[in-house]
């Protein structure tokens, strides 16, 4: 999968906006959106809130978790602890690039929130790492991805299961026998 | 990298996969045996040159340099009529070698495609056949982290320093991992959603230019 | 040795990196079959001494018969490796291939290509409904109906949705429907500029 798929699957999220128009409620195929008044909060797909917000039709409110003093927490116990812990939302990498591009004048300290995500990021990243080593070191049979978000597996997915594949097929070199007397020309 | 071209990948282990471009130029690799009965007609296809009273035939005894693709044609273990040793990099002294640090060791002089080359070899029937699977398995586990860390870590740099003494095998797995890496940056710089012009196309494009040139 | 221009077809293919679509070898192709064909005649001849009685000939024959294999294998995995190449044009580059391509292929391979294009277009047509679906199409997910473009050479006029056209001249910047320029953004006619 690619990060640009990742990212279209986390526009599906909900984000609350105050739109500054009124608008009846509509029906689409993914589902009922509004109805949208003046002033009241209402909860919209990401990819809806960005359209709005770009043609200013509206103000974002940040989800709860992007907070300085949340995300300090979160990357303060990542540090801590050796597994992962679980994350505020699957995709929030996605989500911090995309409000944050869009709209930053509405979320406080933008800034040091996009440094703080990318902080737990690079530990989580970090982490990742090092357990895929002790995972091929101790040739284990299965892992827990547990609090794994979908654009951490992806960037390392496609190496990670070739690697595996390698290392199931040089394993069955250890057995040898049936399947010993291949005809390859 | 074409984003529709999926050749078909190099078998490994047990298997060759009989369209991959990687296993034929594998098993195109020769290794050293010995002819255990006198071979008439062979000296010049197998281009050992015909000895100075032998015409044409191969003596019993001579040593042999043929292709891993001849030698399991011709393997036969009731009727041992030719016999294969191993090359050097797969005897124990160099087994020892890489068991101390196999981080060390060029990979694609030695190879370059050590990991299918020694699979292939255990259709031998050698007696140490199960220390060479052993030691095969084991230099890939622990030249993985390397592999990993600098295939995702390369960002923007020259990569040919870091897959010099990698094995093909490694080199396409160093590939993925840069393209892991490469993709998560590029959506990180907002570009993730540029449609691009096709690399292949572009080829077709340079390639136009330089025939005229020349 | 035997088996080697068949092995040299393979290393050529192999060494085009990234899908590139080398020169089809024709002569080589030519000159891998005809040793193809000359073993298996002399393994024919020796065959028949051997019935009678020249069991010595068995292991040359046996050399020969491992050499036609291999050729054989040479032989079917380039022409796949190829068609592998070609189909991958069809994706990325459109069902009309420009004539740099074009040279680049054997007569069977065009008819391959012709062939793959138009069992390609009937299955689009018969899905996604009444009018079909074009799966080569928004490969990458679609931020915009309407994307901003820059004409990279002089393409000439180009006609989009409601029947208007616009003149696609080197350098020129366009607003156009996504739809309608991701092909020549695939093609390197046109540039898409991210706003």
């Amino acid at each position: 999968m690619e990060p640009a798929e990742a990212e279209f699957l986390a526009e599906k999220e909900l984000v609350t906006i105050v739109p500054n128009f009124s608008l009846d409620r509509i029906h689409l195929i993914g589902g009922d959106l509004g109805p949208f008044n003046p002033g009241l909060p209402v909860e919209v797909p990401v990819w809806l809130a960005i359209n709005l917000k770009q043609r200013q039709k509206c103000r974002l409110i940040p989800p709860e978790w992007m907070d300085v003093e949340k995300l300090e927490e979160i990357r303060d116990q990542e540090r801590k602890e050796d597994t992962f812990t679980p994350m505020p939302s699957p995709y929030y990498m996605e989500l911090t690039k995309l409000l944050l591009n869009y709209a930053s004048d509405n979320i406080p300290k933008a800034d040091e929130i996009r440094t703080l995500v990318k902080d737990t990021w690079d530990t989580r990243i970090a982490k990742l790492r090092l357990s895929a080593d002790s995972f091929v070191k101790q040739q284990e049979a299965h892992a827990k991805l547990d609090n794994l978000t979908l654009m951490e597996i992806n960037t390392i997915g496609t190496f990670l299961t070739q690697a595996l594949d390698h290392m199931y097929k040089l394993r069955t070199n250890l057995q040898p026998g049936e399947s010993a007397h291949s005809q390859d020309f | 990298m074409s984003e529709a071209y999926f050749p078909v990948g190099p078998g490994l282990g047990p298997e060759e996969n009989f369209l991959s471009l990687d296993d034929i130029l594998m098993s195109q690799e020769k290794l050293p045996g010995r002819a255990e009965s006198a071979l008439p007609r062979l000296a010049f296809a197998l281009g050992q040159g015909a000895g100075a009273d032998s015409g044409d035939s191969i003596p019993e005894g001579s040593k042999l340099e043929i292709p891993l693709w001849l030698a399991k044609g011709l393997h036969d273990s009731k009727r041992r009529i030719i016999s294969m040793e191993l090359p050097k990099i797969y005897k124990e002294a160099w087994r020892t070698v890489f068991s101390a640090d196999a981080n060390v060791v060029d990979l694609h002089k030695m190879g370059p495609y050590y990991y299918g080359f020694g699979s292939q070899l255990l259709n031998f029937d050698n007696p140490e056949n199960p220390e060479i699977a052993q030691t095969i398995l084991q230099t890939f586990i622990n030249r993985f982290r390397r592999i990993m860390d600098s295939s995702q870590n390369a960002y923007n740099e020259d990569t040919s320093a870091l897959v010099a003494r990698l094995d093909e095998l490694e080199r396409a797995l160093f590939r993925a991992g840069q393209k892991g890496l490469n993709d998560f940056q590029c959506w990180e710089k907002g570009q993730a959603s540029q449609i691009t012009a096709s690399s292949l196309v572009q080829n077709y494009g340079k390639r136009k230019f330089t025939d005229m040139d020349g | 040795m035997a088996g080697e221009r068949a092995a040299g077809l393979v290393r050529e293919l192999h060494r085009a990196a990234g899908g590139h679509l080398p020169p089809f070898r024709a002569e080589g192709l030519r000159q891998a079959l005809e040793e193809m064909r000359a073993l298996y005649e002399r393994n024919q001849a020796d065959v028949s001494e051997a019935k009678s009685g020249r069991t010595d000939l068995i292991f040359l024959i046996r050399f020969r018969h491992c050499c036609l294999l291999r050729n054989q294998r040479c032989v079917v995995a380039y022409l796949y490796d190829r068609l592998l190449r070609i189909r991958a044009l069809r994706w990325e580059y459109g069902s009309i291939l420009p004539n740099a391509i074009q040279f680049h292929m054997s007569a069977e391979e065009v008819e391959w290509f012709n062939r793959y294009k138009k069992s390609l277009a009937t299955y689009m047509r018969s899905v996604g409904g009444e009018e079909g679906l074009d799966l080569t199409q928004d490969i990458k997910p679609p931020k915009s109906l309407y994307i901003e473009v820059r004409c990279l050479k002089d393409y000439g006029e180009f006609e989009i949705d409601d029947g208007t056209t616009v003149l696609l001249k080197k350098n020129s910047q366009h607003f156009l429907p996504r739809w309608k320029c991701e092909q020549l953004i695939r093609q390197g006619v046109l540039e898409h500029v991210l706003l």
